[in-house]
């Protein structure tokens, strides 16, 4: 492979970034898009000197803070649920329909009773990032237990091993792969949960700087705040792929 | 001599602990009453026509008040008056015919205090070379509106007050920041706003080459009150003091930005970096006619007469089909808390 082939075999996702750039620049200056429509690349990039910078970190973390307090919440309750529903089959029955309930509701639609209901504050957005995110880590984690291979689970029982270490030991390792995949969807809606929440009341944060600027037609300022959620979500991303490295680099292997 | 030192000592200690303790609570307890908490709930966005609110946090006109004043931004009448229902917030901005709105589905523990606007702020915008010059040569054509608006509301009654057909104008709900780039492509023939928003309006239409034109729906025959100071029942009940401060303060608020809507826009900016001044002020200077006019003048600032109170019911029972009798609109003021 030449150097210039290896060179475009590992950046071509930024390459067809780059590209997809100058085709948008250019379009928007031949074809005279209107500004109000569609911002031109170079007019979002300007967009980012209109605020301070203090001002860009503050929205970022005000949306990066909900969206990590929903998914731990999220975490912290869907891995005990599967972990439920996995060991007890009456369990299943009574949970699995309040899971299905939950994930069929348009959370954006309740999104405002959530926030009269639980008042004013951060609270009420971390239960809407919550529920919005954390249904696929119920189902990736409870699939993951259930596919543990019978083999590993009989010699465990076996050697009289009691249940949680059944769990600890031979299970959730097992499950790691699928548990770490279920995160990383569930980090990057818990971005989509934090703007969900921020549509329906906030102060701060890029939901509502995207809703503001929309309210006064600044769409240039809009794409400059959905440029920094895209990049928030990608970092989380890249930021639990890490972890995944360096707690259980073998998981990765596996997974 | 050693004992009467120590006990010299120990009583001295006593005093200045006493002293301390002593200034400490004076010291909270003054604090306590310099710092009377209110949170206000705005009926939308920070923006120009809520300029008065931020002006009288920055300007100090709460502070002097003893007021400690946080500001939260809505989205919508109806959202304002149910988060002040819910205890979310103890006073708010809120269109007056989202409260009768509510009280004739049931009530809610609301009421307003102070009248804003005596005149309400729905307005036709359009563009010059529309063809459209008032309401009878806006017949035929087609006309914007947001999803959820009161002025949706009472656009059908507008138009059979002035004799024209509901059906003969063709609706088209979208999204409130999708209304202004749909005028200025021509996709619409006019929108349905407040006359406060047209400064941004007036912007996407300069940027098209065209210019705006406003028809303002009391021009047509609306009147009634429009935007009002609401308050919590708990907040009318168990703190009426710093309610009635609170009302007297807002009052100085706009009596300032409406003599200085530059400032006023400033004040904004100072709470909110990504508003513009220059819009802002001009949405501020929009909505003066709405706050200054005969109206106020006949019946003083913030005033809320049973004429026009009654006139404003009619057309919310108009526009939501309603029975007249369904509100007695007496019912959900309160004007013992305007300042003479």
């Amino acid at each position: 492979m030449s150097m210039l082939r290896r060179f475009g075999y590992r950046y071509a996702s930024f390459l067809v970034f780059i590209l997809m750039v100058i085709v948008w620049e250019g379009a928007c200056d031949l074809l005279k898009v209107p500004p109000y429509i569609l911002p031109a690349p170079s007019a979002i990039a300007k967009a980012f000197t209109t605020l301070p910078l203090q001002r860009w970190l503050q929205h970022s973390w005000a949306t990066i803070e909900v969206a990590l307090l929903g998914f731990i919440m999220a975490t912290i309750i869907a891995v005990p649920l599967a972990i439920a529903i996995t060991r007890s089959k009456l369990a299943s029955r009574i949970i699995m329909p309040w899971l299905i309930v939950i994930q069929s509701t348009p959370i954006v639609a309740i999104a405002p009773i959530i926030v009269v209901t639980l008042g004013a504050g951060t609270f009420p957005r971390v239960v809407i990032t919550t529920l919005i995110s954390f249904f696929p880590i119920v189902v990736s984690t409870a699939t993951g237990l259930a596919s543990v291979p019978e083999e590993y689970t009989e010699l465990s029982r076996s050697l009289r091993a009691p249940q949680s270490r059944e769990y600890w030991q031979i299970r959730m390792p097992y499950t790691l792969p699928y548990i770490f995949s279920a995160l990383r969807v569930a980090i990057t809606l818990s971005i989509v949960g934090a703007v969900v929440a921020e549509f329906v009341a906030a102060e701060h944060g890029l939901g509502y700087l995207i809703l503001f600027s929309t309210s006064s037609f600044k769409i240039a300022t809009a794409f400059a705040a959905l440029m920094l959620l895209i990049m928030s979500s990608l970092l989380l991303y890249g930021a639990l792929t890490v972890l995944q490295r360096r707690l259980f680099p073998w998981s990765e292997q596996r997974n | 001599m050693p004992l009467l030192r120590t006990s010299l000592s120990r009583k001295h200690t006593t005093i200045a602990l006493s002293w301390l303790a002593g200034s400490l609570l004076m010291g909270a307890g003054l604090s306590a009453q310099a710092a009377d908490h209110v949170s206000v709930q705005l009926d939308w966005l920070p923006a120009g026509d809520k300029a008065f609110i931020y002006a009288g946090v920055k300007e100090g006109f709460y502070s002097k008040a003893g007021l400690d004043v946080t500001i939260r931004p809505g989205r919508g009448s109806s959202d304002a008056v149910t988060q002040i229902a819910s205890g979310n917030a103890d006073v708010g901005t809120a269109g007056i015919s989202s409260l009768m709105q509510a009280a004739a589905e049931g009530g809610v523990p609301v009421k307003a205090v102070m009248s804003i606007y005596t005149k309400q702020p729905d307005a036709v915008l359009t563009y010059e070379g529309s063809g459209i010059t008032d309401l009878n040569s806006a017949i035929g054509k087609k006309i914007a509106m947001p999803t959820f608006s009161s002025s949706n509301d009472i656009w059908p009654a507008v138009l059979q007050h002035n004799n024209i057909s509901p059906g003969s104008i063709t609706e088209i709900k979208t999204d409130p920041s999708g209304m202004a780039p749909m005028l200025a492509q021509g996709r619409v023939d006019m929108t349905l706003n407040w006359v406060t928003q047209s400064p941004q309006i007036e912007d996407v239409l300069t940027q098209a080459g065209k210019k705006m034109v406003t028809l303002p729906l009391s021009d047509y025959g609306l009147e009634g009150y429009g935007l009002a100071l609401m308050a919590s029942q708990k907040m009318i009940s168990q703190r009426p003091d710093v309610l009635k401060r609170f009302v007297k303060a807002t009052q100085q608020a706009i009596a300032f930005s409406t003599e200085h809507p530059d400032k006023a826009a400033e004040d904004v900016l100072k709470a909110v970096p990504e508003a513009d001044v220059a819009v802002m002020t001009k949405q501020m200077s929009n909505s003066i006619p709405l706050i200054n006019n005969e109206i106020s003048t006949r019946d003083g600032m913030g005033a809320f007469t049973p004429s026009l109170l009654s006139t404003t019911w009619q057309w919310v029972a108009r526009s939501m089909d309603l029975k007249a009798d369904a509100v007695d609109p007496q019912s959900i003021v309160d004007t013992r808390f305007i300042g003479e």
